[in-house]
């Protein structure tokens, strides 16, 4: 079963050249750890078997409940944790590849300034005792990426690129709101010029109307900048805006992959399904839509996840084979990847249309 | 880039208006001048503040504040009671203090000291009196306040046993009584924040085998480890080398509290955002301890040990009162409050008492300090 | 729906200003409102907009430094069958022992975070029971009958062991299940939520809102519904009340503020959600950004963002407008009168 990977589909089809970026068969595994002397009880598996890949300039929306695991395999990417197992291809600008998962930190060092993260809290995530000056330049001056008379130009011109006044470099983060927080976080991690932002539930913590402005933002620097999101978020109508290809996770596992339109409007597999049928959908005359789906019980405990497919004890389409075997990812054509024995035979509804 | 540029604008007005200039300078403020903002704020504290601060200038400058130096003594004036100053004479500023002169109580025909409203003993600020050495380096004679004539008795909180000044005596024990508790502080902190800092940044089995130590070092009892150190001190050595070994024992004590601060400060920023995001900069391990780890708690450090030095005071003074700390000719609070080991000695020179108002003034003084140093210590809540 | 008969609150021009060191913010500034049985009002606003004060004020549950200096909250309770009694809230004193009577009783509440309202020291089925056992004179095993009662309600699973678990023990949606238990304890009239989905995923979201919706047609409570999630107020609301700075900028059922917006804040706010229905297309933004509540804008204190703003806007604090019945806007717009004089200076 586990001959066929999900990896060799993958492959398959990463036509237009080589991604910028293929995860395969990752995992992260958390020990728990138990009384004074440390004993490993079991482990956590945040992330387990995550394959996936993203092509340079497309946005790939990795969504999911809180727990899912999302957040870790973000974390592995930016190599803030080391995977437990599996590997991150990382194709550098002169189109030879490396395994981010297993070069050492001295090596780690040198793609820094290609991978950068956006942090979900504008508040946790600026150094409240560091002006803005330094912390977006903080990562030029520990790589030596320019001299310190171009530092400041640099500065400069990425805050104004972000809708910052570049006057306002000398002040500390308490002078801002949340919004512009947000913006010296991007100003950070876009400083280097990266090809890679992992974006982690980058506008989650904004008001409605500061959200919009980030996300075009966003938007636009993409189109400027020429760079790649991972955008992570439980919010599905935010990763519909932005993305072109979603990634659904459910208990450390990928369920479905696919391009965004064919994921939200045909979902093939269930937990997908509950989730579109979740969303609440602002306009009140969709308000009485029939059969909405509500998921019964709990997100399974990553620790002790059920047999099978983890998603059986709450899927009502689930049959006996789902309790004993662990479905695998499965291309069902036109790059539509899902993890469900019965995604061929199952009639699911998407969200529907205005 | 024109949209942003209109959309800052209007950002601008959006917050009423561009930013006043007071607003600025809050803006660019460093975490010390928000923390000085709102420390001064807190009055209680800066009225602490003043006071340490004037103690330990009283201290540094013992021999120019002292009328006289501790060491100087007149068997004429034994248990010669406190003199009221006087600054006015004739409506000129021309200071004074009455005499004494010896009465026998009728009954009991004890000897008792009474105040010669006859005699006056003109002072003089700026007075040239006994010669000292400053610091053991500078010689001089200058005092800020003596009597015109050196051989008059000038006894402002009275006299000793061996008719020694009180009062002067007392700046000198400061320099001792303060100092102890900051040596013993520096001490502790260093130990504190290299071992809290190894429990916290290395973690696994050593932050285990320390945070084990520290509990079995905590839970003995304090008092009977400094008297069983302190008694170990050998008799034969000398002065500073006593003092030197006393407040490496009060710093023993110290550090443990503080170790554990740091480690938990430590662990905390581990999750903090701010710290991955370093990371993911690329900062080498020393440069996150110094410059991103540190700062974000030192002004707690700060606090918590100016909330510890009080301690250390009470410490000392408690080892030299008991006979087991510092021993004369050195002199501290706690030496001269050996004093007072009698009640029939505090019933009737109850000015020998004055060190421990000192000490009582020195650790309110410091944990007012403290307090508002806590308070003002994040300034961004 | 405005029937009287079955109106349970009324407030009236309420003004909640907080009195800090730096100044005094306006934090509910005027705002008017009703709730009736049986429906649910939503208060829809991004943070610092004051929704969650007037909904504290409705208990006398303000924290210092605010405090209610002006308006009126009027609760309609029922004493018997016929028999109404009119309390006004805002009159009461915070801790005395009439409000004290009505919180729990009359209205309840139910917050974003169930752990700082639900004590870790004591087990869940103890919390309930106590207050089962303060309101209504239940002994002990009554009031343990009745918690497992409301616990199975909710669609807590085996509430026969989750009565005597800590709430640290439950995940967040459990926690609210519990909370809402506790809310529900004593047949409240009302029910106010406070963000209560907003710390929950979205499955979990729609398994509580479908548990208020339910419990609400049950038991024909009124339902104070606080969010920022436009989508949750569509799908929820009966009414809606929009705020922005203290203010109800406008006020109507939940076809009308979605399909016929008149509000420039509301017509903009509606734009700039990202939808699951619609694909990738940029949003229209609302410029800049909430202003500090130190610096209150003068006039319409949403003028320096609003796409349709007049010289007059700066100048004058908009009155309430009403467009229909059951429509009430905020804004100089709509008010003949403010624009007239202004013309006619400018001209």
């Amino acid at each position: 079963m586990t001959e066929q990977t999900p990896q060799s589909q993958l492959n398959s089809i990463a036509t237009n050249g080589k991604p910028l970026l293929e995860v395969r068969n990752l995992k992260m595994y958390f020990p728990i750890v138990k009384g004074i002397f440390g004993k490993i009880t079991g482990y956590v598996k945040a992330a387990d078997d995550v394959s996936f890949y993203i092509q340079s300039g497309e946005t790939l929306g990795l969504v999911g409940e809180s727990g899912c695991g999302k957040t870790t395999v973000g974390r592995c990417i930016v190599r803030a944790y080391k995977p437990t197992d599996g590997s991150i291809v990382y194709q550098r600008a002169d189109e030879t590849t490396v395994d981010l998962a297993k070069v050492d930190s001295k090596e780690l060092q040198t793609y820094r300034k290609d991978i950068r993260m956006i942090f979900q809290d504008p508040y946790s995530s600026l150094n409240p005792r560091m002006n803005v000056f330094e912390i977006i330049s903080e990562v030029l001056r520990v790589n030596e990426l320019c001299s310190p008379k171009e530092m400041e130009y640099m500065v400069a011109h990425i805050m104004e690129q972000c809708g910052l006044r570049p006057e306002y470099m000398r002040r500390y983060p308490h002078a801002f709101s949340g919004g512009e927080r947000q913006r010296i976080g991007i100003a950070r991690a876009l400083v280097t010029s990266p090809r890679l932002v992992v974006c982690d539930e980058a506008v989650s913590g904004l008001d409605v109307s500061v959200r919009a402005q980030i996300l075009n933002l966003m938007e636009d620097l993409r189109r400027e900048m020429n760079l790649t999101y991972l955008f992570i978020s439980h919010d599905l109508s935010v990763i519909r805006h932005i993305c072109d290809r979603v990634a659904v996770m459910y208990v450390g596992k990928l369920v479905e992959l696919a391009d965004a339109n064919a994921l939200y409007t045909n979902p093939l597999h269930p937990y997908t399904e509950s989730l579109m049928s979740a969303v609440p959908i602002p306009n009140p005359n969709l308000r009485d839509r029939k059969n909405r789906i509500r998921l019964e019980g709990e997100v399974a405990d990553p620790s002790n996840p059920p047999s099978g497919c983890y998603f059986h004890p709450r899927c009502r389409y689930a049959k006996e084979r789902c309790s004993t075997e662990t479905p695998v990812l499965r291309d069902l054509g036109d790059h539509h990847f899902v993890a469900c024995h019965f995604a061929d035979e199952l009639e699911l509804t998407g969200v529907r249309m205005a | 880039m024109t949209i942003n540029e209109i959309d800052l604008a209007l950002a601008d007005r959006a917050s009423g208006g561009p930013s006043t200039e007071s607003d600025v300078r809050i803006e660019v403020a460093t975490q010390w001048q928000l923390m000085w903002w709102k420390f001064r704020r807190h009055k209680l504290a800066m009225f602490g503040g003043a006071l340490v601060l004037f103690f330990y200038l009283l201290a540094a400058f013992a021999e120019f504040f002292a009328p006289v130096n501790f060491t100087t003594y007149n068997e004429q004036y034994v248990y010669a009671p406190p003199q009221m100053i006087h600054f006015f004479r004739e409506g000129k500023l021309a200071p004074y203090v009455y005499g004494y002169k010896f009465e026998r109580d009728p009954v009991s025909y004890k000897k008792t000291w009474a105040i010669d409203k006859s005699v006056i003993i003109p002072l003089r600020f700026f007075n040239h009196g006994d010669p000292y050495k400053f610091w053991g380096l500078f010689r001089g004679d200058l005092h800020l306040i003596g009597p015109v004539n050196a051989s008059d008795p000038f006894y402002l909180l009275g006299a000793d046993k061996s008719g020694r000044d009180v009062f002067s005596r007392i700046i000198y024990s400061a320099r001792v009584s303060l100092t102890v508790g900051l040596v013993g502080v520096a001490i502790s902190f260093t130990i504190g924040i290299l071992v809290g800092g190894i429990s916290g940044l290395v973690g696994g089995v050593v932050d285990n085998l320390i945070q084990r130590l520290i509990e079995i070092l905590i839970s003995i009892p304090t008092l009977p480890v400094w008297l069983a150190l302190a008694a170990m001190v050998p008799l034969s050595w000398s002065a500073l080398r006593v003092y030197f070994m006393i407040t490496v024992i009060l710093s023993l004590v110290g550090w443990m509290g503080l170790a554990r601060v740091v480690r938990s400060k430590f662990l905390a920023l581990r999750e903090e955002d701010f710290i991955m995001a370093a990371q993911l900069d690329g900062v080498p391990r020393g440069r996150m301890i110094t410059k991103h780890m540190i700062p974000s708690f030192l002004s707690h450090i700060i606090a918590s040990i100016t909330l510890s030095i009080p301690g250390m005071i009470l410490g000392e003074t408690a080892l030299s009162f008991l006979g087991l700390g510092l021993r004369p000719p050195v002199v501290s609070w706690g030496v001269m409050l050996q004093d007072t080991q009698k009640v029939a000695v505090i019933a009737i020179y109850p000015w020998l008492l004055f060190p421990a108002v000192a000490v009582i003034i020195v650790v309110l003084a410091l944990n007012f300090l403290g307090d508002g140093l806590r308070d003002a210590a994040d300034p961004y809540q | 729906m405005a029937d009287n008969n079955n109106l349970l609150v009324q407030v009236e021009d309420l003004k909640i200003h907080f009195f800090t060191n730096e100044g005094i913010v306006r934090a509910v500034d005027g705002v008017t409102f009703d709730i009736h049985s049986g429906e649910t009002l939503c208060m829809v606003g991004e943070s610092g907009c004051g929704k969650s004060v007037t909904a504290r004020a409705l208990l006398q549950i303000v924290h210092r430094p605010g405090k209610i200096v002006d308006g009126s909250i009027v609760l309609y309770r029922q004493k018997s069958h016929d028999q109404i009694e009119k309390v006004r809230i805002s009159d009461l004193e915070p801790k005395g022992r009439e409000i004290r009577s009505i919180r729990g009783k009359d209205i309840s509440m139910i917050f974003q975070e169930p752990m700082t309202s639900l004590s870790p020291m004591y087990t869940v089925g103890n919390q309930i029971m106590e207050t089962i056992m303060l309101h209504t004179k239940a002994d002990k095993n009554q009031a343990r009958a009745r918690t497992l009662e409301l616990l199975e309600f909710v669609g807590i699973p085996r509430p026969n062991r989750i009565i005597d678990e800590y709430p640290f023990r439950l995940s967040g949606g459990m926690r609210q299940r519990a909370m809402i238990a506790m809310a529900l304890s004593c047949n409240p009239r009302l029910l106010i939520a406070d963000e209560p989905t907003t710390a929950l995923d979205v499955t979990t979201q729609a398994q509580i809102i479908d548990l208020i919706q339910g419990l609400q047609k049950d038991y024909d409570m009124g339902v104070l519904f606080i969010t920022h999630d436009l989508g949750v107020v569509a799908e929820i609301a009966d009414r809606v009340a929009v705020m922005y700075l203290g203010n109800v900028v406008e006020y109507s059922d939940v076809y009308t503020i979605f399909n016929d917006p008149q509000h420039p804040y509301t017509q903009s706010l509606l734009r700039s959600i990202p939808k699951v229905t619609a694909t990738r297309e940029k949003l229209e933004v609302i410029r800049g950004m909430v202003p500090s509540p130190f610096r209150r804008p003068s006039g319409c204190p949403f003028h320096p963002r609003c796409p349709k703003a007049m010289p007059v806007c700066s100048e004058i604090e908009p009155k309430t407008i009403s467009l229909t019945e059951n429509h009430q806007v905020h804004c100089l717009l709509f008010d003949e009168d403010a624009k007239k004089p202004v013309r006619e200076m400018a001209s």
